[in-house]
């Protein structure tokens, strides 16, 4: 029997929505970057199930271009945390609420 | 009978859900780090499953291997301050509506996805376009390859600009001022 | 020699820059080279022009057109039998009609440019180059007004002509009187302006073209394809309130008399060579709307007519002498749209040469009175100048001679002409209309003797009598370069009384020659021999044939008996005025308030002014009052502040969900994201 796609993309769903949730619920600011990930590497599934399903590279593609971004991103966020550290020694991002109203 | 795909499937459904439950749950970061490696390690296997070799083996070398590695490299530096529970969460409330909204969401894509996420016949790729076709004939990572460098140059280029000005973003905000 | 024109166009244009730019740093020589060589090169192109024009005549507009540069170029534009291309260039055009217009507007504004010299002496060097680029300017305004080849490029003209003229009326703008009188220059000619504007959006949208005639470059013209119609009616009288605004005429004439605040170069310049002619002009250019439109025409006539005799009635009475020359000017340019409206185009144009000259000298003449007088413009304070100021008071003795209309002087044969053709045309009209023609041969007829009166009574006022004056200012003593001496002065300073340098006396004997024999081209036409008119056959090409205008003008011919007739009534009301104003102030002028209503009704000008201050201005100033007290103190300033209240007090309300907390907005990211796939989950 064959898995129909819409599992997989549940699946997906599911995790994309825990990234989410992570985002939401946590003030480490690492622990908000790896729930990121977590999203876009819920989407990198359902591209790749597309790929499978739709019997063509271009997901593939994309996985590949979200990957090489996501590392960029990764890189210059790590970098403005780690400097933000430096200077605030506190790295909860609720204590960056300087743009209340 | 049991069919092999179908458990493999379940099995990994439940351990990457689970493990990604476990990112956004450990309180320690450096948990949470591994548990993320977990999830892209699941992730990895449901690519080879789906027959994305070419990708199952970059998701497990370039996140797995370089970005966690980065991340827990900054988890451990910074891990005696980077605890979340020094103070008290100022918004409290902000826990319960997310977990609500969460599970509307969730909710509403898998209703979305269970009654009308079908495959129309006709935006299949057919004939030599055909993914199957051309791993068959050339293998998984040539076919990979020969779509990057033909259809895809343009944004691998690009791509590789992007990849500079990353280096260079990070170069100078990693500099003592 | 047609090159010649770009040249005509672009030398006061030079002399403009260089002096608006550079005139404040050079020497006075240096500025009276570069003002009074580039005008008068001009003139020496013009008079060349004007040379090849007469000796081969064009052919057809074409022939003399010279396209410079082509700014718009479209495909066809609308539909139908009007779908011309639009093609709007940038074009001279050389005929006839337009070398006269240059001989009038550089010859006589280059003789005014050298009496300017000695006139603005007294000016400080930078006012002194502030002048002569402005008179560079506007020589230059004009020249672009009677070349241009399209509506488009004169409209052009027409609109820097008339900012020319504020500048210029405004040229002492110390003073509160010129910089009024300016803005009252202004505001009446820019409804000219409109209302040339609307004439050509209407030709445009009628003919699809703004040429006036088919162009070098093949373009097709305007006027020569002239349709009667309700459309061309309208177009017509649209001109014509154009017309009546730059030149005076009622109901828009009543910038003209307080342009007088200018210096009295720029009056005679307004007055004689440039300005005022444009409308004579542009009535003349475009007569092909105006031959297809009897109404049009009517009304050109009769408001000439009506503005001659009231702007003589009101000459009468003024003490200013530039007022009355005003007055005078506003009312022969009466006559010369009264000629046009009866299809005597070239009398018009007649009138307009000949006047030009004697308007000119008059104009220069009393600013070398007032100039002697130190400023003194109140004919109560003058008398018996004809001691002091020989050479200026023969001169305008021969002007006001001319304007009178005695002959053989110039103003007589353009006069007579206007008169023998307004004659001829009521005598060639039937019925009602030609009843009105009757009516305007006589009020022609009454002007001449009226504009006879004023003069002399201007000429007894200045030149005879007894000085009543207390002599100049004495800052006009360094002009004259003269030592005073001291035991004259008591005369009440009569003996301090100077005449003008050569310099502004050689254009005053220039002019007088003129005003004597310009007129002697007309001459024939008084002994029936019409044929032989040199201006008239010169002029005949743009008149007559089709090439030109759609519809030949037939000039009215008038029967030798008709024109004696006229000719013996104009000269012999012109003496009777004359006569009786010697009578009158036989010895000397002198001032006798009245009491009588009708005096006191012309005396203030109608109360024109006095009305329009009623009717016009008091209004609108206390509705601005009443505007900027209620409208904006409590309605505009309560609004925008209840405005900014409510503002103020929403986002002190919307403030509090800018929490700062970057989470929550994310939860807000999140809510949007829901209702939309609770969109899309509902939809189906």
């Amino acid at each position: 029997m064959s898995i129909p796609v819409s599992w997989y993309l549940v699946v997906s769903a599911i995790i994309f929505t825990i990234g989410i949730a992570g985002v939401l619920i946590r003030r480490n600011p690492l622990i908000i970057f790896m729930s990121i990930e977590l999203m876009l590497n819920a989407v990198n599934l359902s591209f790749v199930a597309f790929s499978h399903y739709l019997d063509s590279v271009d997901g593939q593609m994309f996985v590949f271009l979200v990957l090489t971004v996501a590392a960029a991103e990764v890189v210059v966020g790590l970098a403005i945390i780690v400097s933000i550290f430096r200077t605030r020694r506190n790295i909860d991002v609720d204590d960056m609420n300087i743009l209340r109203g | 009978m049991i069919d092999v795909t179908l458990i493999s499937f379940f099995v990994l459904a439940v351990a990457s859900v689970a493990s990604a439950l476990g990112v956004i749950f450990f309180r320690n970061a450096v948990h949470s780090a591994l548990s993320l490696i977990l999830t892209l390690l699941f992730l990895a296997l449901f690519y080879l499953q789906l027959g994305a070799m070419f990708i199952a083996i970059v998701q497990v070398l370039i996140y797995a291997g370089a970005i966690m590695v980065l991340f827990l490299f900054v988890v451990t530096m910074l891990a005696s301050e980077a605890s979340d529970n020094e103070q008290r969460d100022r918004i409290p409330w902000q826990r319960g509506v997310a977990a609500a909204l969460g599970v509307v969401l969730v909710g509403a894509l898998s209703y979305l996805l269970i009654t009308g996420a079908t495959i129309n016949a006709n935006v299949k790729a057919s004939g030599a376009n055909s993914l199957a076709a051309t791993v068959t004939k050339q293998g998984d990572t040539q076919a990979f390859g020969l779509a990057l460098f033909h259809g895809f140059a343009f944004p691998f280029e690009v791509t590789s600009l992007l990849i500079v000005v990353a280096i260079l973003g990070a170069m100078v905000l990693g500099r003592k001022s | 020699m047609t090159n010649l024109t770009v040249w005509i166009l672009a030398l006061p244009l030079l002399g403009f820059v260089i002096l608006s730019l550079a005139g404040r740093a050079m020497a006075r020589p240096a500025v009276l080279t570069v003002a009074l060589g580039t005008t008068g090169i001009a003139f020496l192109f013009a008079f060349l022009s004007f040379l090849s024009v007469h000796g081969t005549p064009p052919s057809s507009p074409a022939a003399g057109d010279q396209v410079i540069y082509t700014w718009v170029n479209s495909g066809a534009v609308g539909a139908g039998p009007n779908a011309n291309p639009l093609i709007i260039s940038f074009g001279l055009l050389l005929d006839p009609l337009s070398a006269v217009m240059l001989m009038v507007v550089t010859g006589v504004g280059f003789l005014i440019h050298i009496y300017s010299a000695g006139y603005m002496h007294e000016e400080s060097d930078g006012e002194f180059s502030r002048f002569f680029s402005y008179m560079n300017f506007f020589i230059f305004a004009m020249v672009l007004l009677v070349s241009a080849d399209n509506f488009l490029f004169l409209l052009v003209g027409w609109g820097l002509v008339g900012l020319a003229s504020f500048l210029l009326i405004g040229f002492w703008y110390q003073r509160r009187s010129a910089t009024a009188a300016a803005l009252k220059a202004l505001v009446i000619n820019i409804i000219g302006d409109f209302g040339l504007m609307i004439a050509i959006f209407l030709i445009f949208k009628t003919y699809g073209t703004l040429n006036f005639y088919n162009d070098s470059n093949g373009t097709i013209g305007v006027l020569n394809q002239a349709a009667p119609g309700l459309t061309t009616t309208a177009i017509c009288l649209l001109l014509f309130i154009a017309c009546a605004a730059k030149s005076a005429q009622l109901p828009l004439y009543m910038w003209l008399p307080d342009a007088m605040e200018g210096p009295t170069p720029v009056s005679a310049l307004i007055h004689a060579a440039t300005m005022v002619t444009a409308g004579v002009y542009l009535v003349a250019r475009a007569h092909a709307f105006f031959e297809v439109s009897p109404t049009a025409l009517l009304i050109v006539a009769v408001l000439g007519g009506l503005t001659a005799i009231f702007a003589a009635s009101i000459a009468v009475f003024q003490l200013d002498i530039k007022r009355v020359l005003a007055y005078s000017t506003i009312s022969q340019l009466g006559y010369m749209f009264m000629s046009e409206g009866a299809h005597d185009y070239s009398g018009g144009m007649f009138h307009l040469i000949t006047h030009a000259y004697f308007k000119a000298l008059l104009f220069l003449a009393a600013g070398a009175v007032i100039h002697a007088l130190g400023g003194e413009q109140d004919m109560r304070k003058m008398g018996g100048l004809r001691h002091r100021l020989k050479i200026t008071f023969w001169t305008f003795l021969i002007a006001a001679l001319a304007i009178s209309g005695i002959p053989p002087l110039s103003g007589f044969w353009s006069k007579d002409e206007i008169l023998g053709s307004l004659l001829a045309h009521a005598s060639a009209t039937p019925g009602k209309t030609g009843d009105i023609f009757y009516l305007l041969w006589a009020i022609g007829l009454i002007t001449a003797g009226l504009t006879a009166f004023y003069m002399f009574r201007l000429v007894m006022g200045i030149f005879f009598g007894r000085y009543r004056g207390s002599g100049p200012a004495q800052h006009s003593e360094e002009v004259e370069g003269t030592e005073i001496e001291e035991h004259i002065q008591g005369h009440g300073g009569f003996y301090r009384i100077y005449e003008a340098p050569a310099v502004m006396t050689i254009p005053l004997i220039i002019l007088a020659i003129f005003s004597v024999i310009g007129g002697w081209i007309g001459s024939f036409a008084l002994f029936g021999a019409r044929n032989w008119h040199p201006l008239e056959t010169f002029l005949s090409p743009v008149f007559t044939n089709p090439a030109w205008s759609a519809t030949p003008v037939a000039s009215p011919a008038v029967s030798l008996s008709a024109q004696w007739l006229s000719t013996g009534l104009s000269v012999g009301l012109g003496v009777l005025g004359i006569l009786g104003a010697v009578a009158l102030y036989r010895k000397g002028f002198e001032y006798k308030e009245s009491k009588n209503d009708f005096y006191q009704l012309v005396f203030h000008k109608y109360y024109i002014d006095e009305l329009l201050t009623a009717i016009l201005i008091n209004p609108l100033l206390w509705f601005g009052r009443a505007a900027s007290q209620l409208l904006e103190g409590d309605v505009l300033d309560g609004g925008s502040r209840g405005v900014a209240w409510v503002f103020g007090r929403t986002s002190a309300g919307l403030r509090r969900l800018q929490t700062g907390y970057m989470r929550n907005y994310a939860l807000a990211i999140l809510f949007g994201v829901i209702l939309i796939v609770i969109y899309f989950a509902v939809r189906g």
